[in-house]
């Protein structure tokens, strides 16, 4: 019994992982810390899998349970360098159809939505990953309206950072 | 174009890019200890609980005289036996706020939970606090008037003292060793409590801002 739980666990994981990485890239720095938060998402998931019914998408309880992790449970390692490079590495131009500027404004983009704060950044991310506002609102814990208002107001804030 | 959308689209596209793991990496991880804040909270807790506890088997035997001697002995009892009711009062709604923190709720509802753990047990750091500066007002009130007793029952040993003298002495140790006590027990929960809960209490905080 435990047996199969675990390997339909680390299946439908395997194969959902993208999500969980797409989160830690987000919110660490370092791939040190990439590889902390993952496992640390990994745990949380693994715990709470057991009250997981199917009733929802098994990648859409992921965000929920991945996002918890990473703004509320996640001790952050002290040992946070600011590198850069990491970032930089992961959202270089991988096709030649965009010219210079839009790369640029691309990396200035992703640079910004990562010096959010923890909250707005989970509103970013659940937007880029093509979620609903209903799917946004049931994720945080807020009403639809607050979250489309509030992710007005993150568009607004993004845009001032970009065209000063 | 909005800018946002760009990244969104160029944000799909790049999965490619991201790390895969093995199932055997995947697998290994569930075998793994969690480091998350709650966990800490909660053995935090519980370690302060014994921490409290143990102390009062560490009283001196000495002290435990003059208790005698000074006829607070009865009293004493009855005090830490509400005491340990209290405690275990705490306890109890620890382990209940512990259970209730559930990793699939939603992130608002997740860390209003994890704010009322942490609630229960700045209850129990104020009650312990309280409980320690009430306590050790109300034994040196007693001493003070009873100081003459006292002095009879303190046992010197070869130090010579006049009453007067000890009387000085003693009031001056119990103010600083009290000040000093005091001063330890706040650091210590600042430091622990302060800097564990910094960001969960930032990311509350702007949750609710969005909700107001």
């Amino acid at each position: 019994m435990n047996e199969d739980l675990e390997h339909s666990f680390v299946t439908q994981l395997e194969a959902n992982q993208n999500i969980v990485h797409k989160i830690c890239r987000l919110y660490t720095n370092s791939r040190d810390a990439h590889n902390d938060l993952f496992q640390e998402i990994t745990i949380q998931l693994w715990r709470a899998f057991p009250k997981f019914r199917g009733d929802a998408k098994f990648s859409t309880w992921m965000y929920r349970v991945a996002l918890n992790t990473a703004i509320t449970l996640y001790r952050k390692s002290k040992r946070q360098i600011q590198t850069q490079d990491y970032e930089k590495i992961s959202f270089k131009i991988s096709s030649e159809d965009y010219d210079d500027t839009i790369e640029e404004q691309l990396k200035l983009m992703y640079s910004a939505v990562k010096d959010l704060n923890d909250i707005d950044k989970a509103l970013v991310f659940l937007y880029l990953e093509d979620k609903n506002y209903r799917e946004i609102s049931e994720t945080l814990g807020i009403t639809e309206v607050n979250a489309r208002v509030k992710m007005n107001r993150i568009k607004e804030k993004l845009r001032k950072v970009l065209n000063p | 174009m909005d800018q946002l959308e760009v990244l969104k689209k160029e944000w799909q596209k790049r999965e490619q890019e991201l790390p895969k793991l093995s199932y055997a990496a995947i697998y290994s991880m569930l075998l793994k200890k969690s480091s998350s804040i709650v966990k800490w909270i909660f053995f935090i807790g519980i370690a302060e609980m014994l921490f409290w506890i143990a102390i009062l088997f560490f009283i001196p035997d000495s002290q435990h005289k003059i208790l005698v001697e000074m006829g607070l002995h009865k009293i004493s009892i009855y005090v830490n036996l509400v005491h340990y009711v209290v405690v275990a009062i705490f306890i109890f709604y620890f382990y209940k706020n512990y259970k209730r923190i559930r990793v699939t709720d939603t992130i608002g509802e997740l860390m209003a939970n994890i704010l009322r753990t942490r609630k229960t047990v700045r209850y129990f750091v104020y009650y312990n606090i309280g409980m320690f500066v009430l306590s050790t007002i109300a034994v040196n009130l007693f001493f003070y008037f009873n100081m003459h007793h006292l002095y009879e029952v303190v046992d010197l040993g070869e130090q010579a003292l006049s009453e007067e003298k000890f009387q000085t002495y003693f009031i001056i140790t119990q103010l600083i060793v009290g000040l000093a006590f005091l001063g330890l027990l706040m650091l210590f929960y600042w430091l622990i409590y302060g800097t564990l809960l910094k960001r969960l209490n930032r990311n509350y905080k702007e949750l609710k801002k969005i909700e107001a």
